[in-house]
């Protein structure tokens, strides 16, 4: 139940931030986007087993499913080539409108 | 068979290099080359003029059943022959008529891979490799419209799509017919013609095959591309748009006749279509004054009578048909040619102005009326006598009492328009007043089209000589059927006394010819191209329209798009599943609310913050928190990884923020009225998308057992891999094509980074902090040897090359922020020059594409599969395996990602480009100590 409630908040406030002016908030809400659906997917796997999928496991309960953990471990790693991207595109749009004090389009 | 398309496709090849050196001579050697390969299939010619057929087939598409299959009987060869002999004499025409510069350009291949594609078309004997060649020759003719500059590219557009379209259908026939038939061999197909008669799908196959034929044949209502195409240079419309290409549609229709001769819609369609076509043309030829333009539209009507005398189906008709098509060929290539002539020459091609040839150029003005009195079916001519069987097959058409003696008239009528216009041509090389400023062009120039000219004549008493190949050839479109006997005079027959008529009739039309062009010049046909270019430009339009909308200026608009249609597809979701769902297995830990309650908190101040400050270091926390969920649920590595992405990321988001931008616009505009309605549709989205991911979360997962997936990877993993670590496994292992291709897409990232933030800038270097200084001369190695280890154990304990890499990151971040990596003041330590080489993006993301594919290439060598885990002799009791290998590939491309991002960002970039000193890549290392 809280990580549907998690996950609602995180879409949210992504959605809203990608929708505001300022290139920074649409990066920001970009992130929070991918919190969001990083987290679905791993919920994906079931959250009634959360053990470790590892020997000597130190988790709760039953072994956690590690098919949706490979997906999202890669998803984490993109997105954070995502971000990098879209701030390398950001910095060349405050380099290209210095005077407008990096409004960014409304 | 198979060494006359080897030598077409090997003379393509070579005739760009051959007209380099040779210029415009080229030509004769293409022209040679036609012929040995002509004479290669006349070498075969016993064996198929018998009854028989050539066969030759490789496997290609063993999963589809599809072969290289080629075969060559009576009906190949006629039009091979065509191709090759008018291709032949084009050729030895373009050796004079083009310069020794267009001759290096692009039409002298064109030409060539076009005879090779048409050869191939008719010798295919798989509906595939028919198709194939098909559009083949559509595409040449294409390159060879679009070749003649500005004015053609409205007229290619029309050819394009009109013949496009018409490959579309027959690639819609193609898949048809393997349906209907259970196979694409055109040979078995067409052996049982029950089979695909007796299926459902045997009429959309006949008409998809006639709108493909109708479209590469200029049928009406679509022959309007033809005349356009005549903006192509002249040899380009002799052999393309009048003897060869548009007969592939006539040789498409023969072969069907095969399955359909014999049923009444297609032989209703089919003449209809042919002869309302074949008056059609003539009425337009004879209107026109240009006289490209009247071969073009004589063209069409010619077709026209062609695709008529198929769809008759006799086998009378049918080999008048092909009888038919070698004269045009022969005739309307010469014909054109002499007009290339005498355009070159004059500089005109109005009909109107040519009058007197006869005296300056005598020999072209004896070729061109031999030429049309041919085309005029005037005896002896070769087009007389296949005229002469044409009407013979119409009058024997089958079918109602009345269809013969209409089909009939129809022909005269066309004829006799034909026989009129044949006359002005006629008229203009012999009639009126003189030209003496003109003279004969040279002999060489002139001998293709006289030596076809003077065979267009002395074949028509000569026509026996075609007896045996029309009889093959009809056997071959017709089993089991009594060709016709072809002569050159077989009495006083109806058919002499059509012809008597139809000269009658035209030689008055000619007579009046001032009264007839009063009449035409006020005749007002519909516009077929007028219709067609209104109709292409309203479906732009449309596109135009229906794109519109992403093309707004603000970002927001472009992004709502996917996010309202997330929103939608939430509560269509929550509707369809109607509550309808499993028990929910899901447990509950002690912890989550505070966690909630924090991120709650969070994400609320982020949402209203102005500050980017505040904003990134309100991202930062909620990183944080996510990760301890992960954590919570299972998920070890993955929240090891977020947590070092979230450290990079914040690190990288404080560089940019150095560049300026540190206030926000405000979150709600100041002015108090109207601020509500402008954030209400972006508050209701993000509502809405909110509550679908939720719901989609709540009611989609916790409902289930482990996956099947998950138990076996759970099951299998270390036994499989050696593995204990089933994540880090299923990455380097199980699904390592992704994970490979996922690495190299952050490496491209890296160099895109390096692209992007290249141009002026300078490098900022805080004032270097002694406490950070010394603590990244001891953290920096630590953070990389401790990513080594971590990259070592990946495959059993938490690690490996994602998270391994971050962590070496976290050191060269580290050594950056405390300005100990790029040297102090001038110049910079050896050991710092060493550590700037080492970390450079390209090389990481280089050296670490190279790793990962070529450890999954390596099986491959002993023919094991793509990425198969192999051990590495001497190196596996270190615990070295190929999976380590694999992730070492894995780590370098991620470094590669944080060492662009601390080069890029590290420096500001200037606004002014003129204002940085230097520009250059290398000025990359220059600093500006604040």
């Amino acid at each position: 139940m809280t990580t549907a409630v998690v996950v609602a908040l995180l879409v949210a406030t992504g959605t809203w931030l990608v929708l505001r002016r300022g290139l920074l908030r649409v990066v920001v809400g970009f992130v929070l986007l991918g919190h969001g659906v990083n987290l679905l997917v791993l919920t994906a796997g079931g959250t009634d087993r959360r053990g470790f999928a590892l020997p000597g496991q130190q988790g709760q309960g039953p072994v956690a499913d590690p098919l949706p953990q490979a997906f999202v471990l890669t998803a984490v790693v993109i997105a954070f080539a995502v971000t990098v991207h879209l701030l390398g595109l950001l910095r060349q749009g405050q380099a290209l409108d210095e005077d407008d004090d990096a409004e960014g389009p409304a | 068979m198979v060494a006359a398309l080897v030598l077409l496709a090997a003379l393509a090849a070579g005739a760009p290099l051959l007209a380099r050196r040779l210029g415009r001579a080229t030509g004769y050697v293409l022209s040679a080359g036609f012929l040995a390969a002509a004479g290669l299939l006349v070498a075969l010619a016993p064996r198929v003029l018998g009854g028989g057929a050539v066969e030759a087939s490789t496997p290609w598409l063993p999963s589809l059943g599809v072969e290289a299959a080629l075969r060559l009987d009576g009906l190949s060869l006629v039009f091979a022959l065509v191709a090759l002999v008018v291709g032949a004499l084009v050729m030895a025409y373009c050796a004079r008529y083009l310069s020794d510069a267009s001759a290096r350009g692009p039409v002298l291949p064109l030409l060539t891979v076009f005879a090779a594609a048409m050869v191939g078309l008719v010798l295919a004997d798989d509906l595939v490799l028919l198709y194939l060649f098909w559009e083949l020759t559509t595409l040449c003719s294409f390159a060879l419209l679009s070749s003649a500059g500005a004015k053609a590219v409205a007229p290619a557009r029309r050819a394009l799509v009109i013949t496009i379209a018409g490959g579309l259908a027959l690639l819609v026939a193609v898949v048809l017919l393997a349906l209907a038939g259970g196979t694409t061999r055109i040979s078995v197909l067409l052996a049982e013609p029950e089979v695909v008669l007796g299926s459902p799908l045997a009429w959309p196959v006949a008409a998809c095959v006639l709108l493909a034929a109708m479209s590469k044949s200029a049928q009406l209502p679509l022959q309007f591309w033809l005349p356009g195409a005549m903006v192509a240079m002249t040899p380009v419309s002799a052999y393309l748009h009048a003897a060869t290409m548009v007969k592939a549609g006539i040789y498409l229709l023969v072969r069907a006749s095969t399955l359909f001769a014999e049923q009444t819609p297609w032989q209703v369609a089919l003449v209809a279509v042919g002869m309302a076509t074949a008056l059609v043309g003539a009425v337009m030829a004879l209107r026109e004054h240009d006289l490209k333009g009247i071969l073009a539209h004589s063209t069409v009507s010619q077709l026209g009578l062609l695709v008529a005398a198929i769809g008759v189906g006799t086998p009378t008709a049918l080999g008048a048909a092909l009888l038919h098509t070698m004269a045009h060929a022969l005739f309307k290539a010469t014909l054109f040619m002499l007009v290339g002539i005498i355009d070159k020459e004059t500089g005109s091609r109005d009909i109107r102005d040519l009058s007197g040839l006869r005296r300056a150029m005598p020999w072209t003005a004896a070729a061109t009326a031999l030429a049309a009195l041919s085309m005029a079916g005037v005896p002896p001519a070769l087009g007389f006598v296949s005229k002469e069987y044409l009407y013979q097959g119409f009058v024997s058409a089958p079918g109602p009492a009345w269809v013969a003696p209409a089909a009939a008239a129809c022909a005269v009528t066309a004829s006799a328009l034909t026989f009129a216009y044949s006359m002005r041509i006629v008229w203009g090389a012999f009639g009126g007043p003189d030209h003496p400023e003109l003279y004969e062009p040279a002999r060489s120039f002139l001998a293709p089209a006289a030596v076809a000219a003077v065979a267009g004549l002395l074949l028509g008493p000569a026509v026996f000589l075609f007896d045996p190949l029309v009889d093959a050839a009809t056997s071959a479109a017709l089993p089991g059927s009594v060709p016709p006997r072809i002569y050159f005079w077989h009495g006083l027959s109806t058919e002499v006394v059509l012809s008597g008529v139809t000269v009658a009739l035209g030689s008055a039309l000619f007579w009046q010819r001032d009264r007839v062009d009063a009449v035409l010049v006020r005749l007002r046909l519909p516009d077929a191209g007028g219709v067609f270019d209104a109709g292409h430009s309203g479906l732009l339009a449309l596109g135009g329209r229906i794109g519109a909308g992403t093309r707004a200026r603000p970002l927001g608009a472009h992004l709502a798009r996917p996010l309202a249609v997330v929103a939608v597809l939430g509560v269509v979701g929550a509707v369809a599943l109607g509550g309808a769902l499993p028990e929910r297995t899901a447990t509950a830990v002690p912890g989550e609310p505070v966690l909630l309650v924090v991120l709650a908190v969070a994400l609320a101040c982020a949402a209203v913050t102005s500050s980017a400050v505040v904003l990134v270091a309100l991202v930062g926390l909620v990183g944080l928190v996510v990760a301890v969920r992960m954590v919570l649920v299972g998920a070890a590595d993955v929240a090891l990884t977020l947590l070092l992405v979230e450290v990079l990321t914040a690190v990288v988001l404080v560089l940019v923020l150095r560049g300026g931008g540190l206030h926000l616009p405000p979150v709600v505009r100041p002015a108090g009225r109207g601020a509500l309605p402008a954030v209400l549709p972006a508050a209701l989205l993000a509502v809405g998308a909110g509550t679908a991911a939720g719901l989609g979360t709540w009611s989609l997962t916790g409902r289930r057992e482990l996956s099947p997936t998950g138990a076996y990877l759970l099951d299998n993993a270390e036994e499989l891999t050696g593995g204990t670590n089933v994540v880090n496994t299923v990455l380097v292992d199980f699904r390592g094509l992704d994970t490979l291709l996922e690495s190299v897409l952050v490496g491209v990232v890296a160099l895109g980074l390096g692209v992007l933030t290249r141009g002026p800038g300078r490098e900022v270097r805080e004032r270097p902090d002694v406490v950070l200084r010394v603590a990244s001369r001891v953290l920096a190695p630590l953070a990389v040897l401790a990513s080594v280890v971590l990259l070592w154990r990946g495959h059993d304990q938490p690690g490996g090359g994602f998270i391994g890499a971050l962590v070496a990151g976290a050191g060269v971040v580290l050594v950056h922020l405390a300005g100990t990596g790029g040297g102090e003041g001038a110049g910079g330590t050896g050991r710092a020059v060493r550590l700037e080489r080492l970390t450079d993006p390209v090389l990481l993301a280089g050296a670490g594409a190279l790793v990962a594919v070529g450890t999954g290439l390596v099986p491959l060598v002993w023919g094991g599969a793509l990425m198969e885990p192999f051990s590495v002799p001497g190196l596996y009791a270190l615990g070295i395996s190929s999976a380590l290998l694999f992730d070492l590939g894995v780590y370098a491309l991620v470094v590669s990602l944080v060492a662009a991002c601390v080069r890029g960002f590290g420096r500001v970039p200037s606004a002014v480009p003129a204002a940085a000193p230097a520009a250059a890549p290398g000025a990359e290392h220059a600093e500006v100590v604040r």
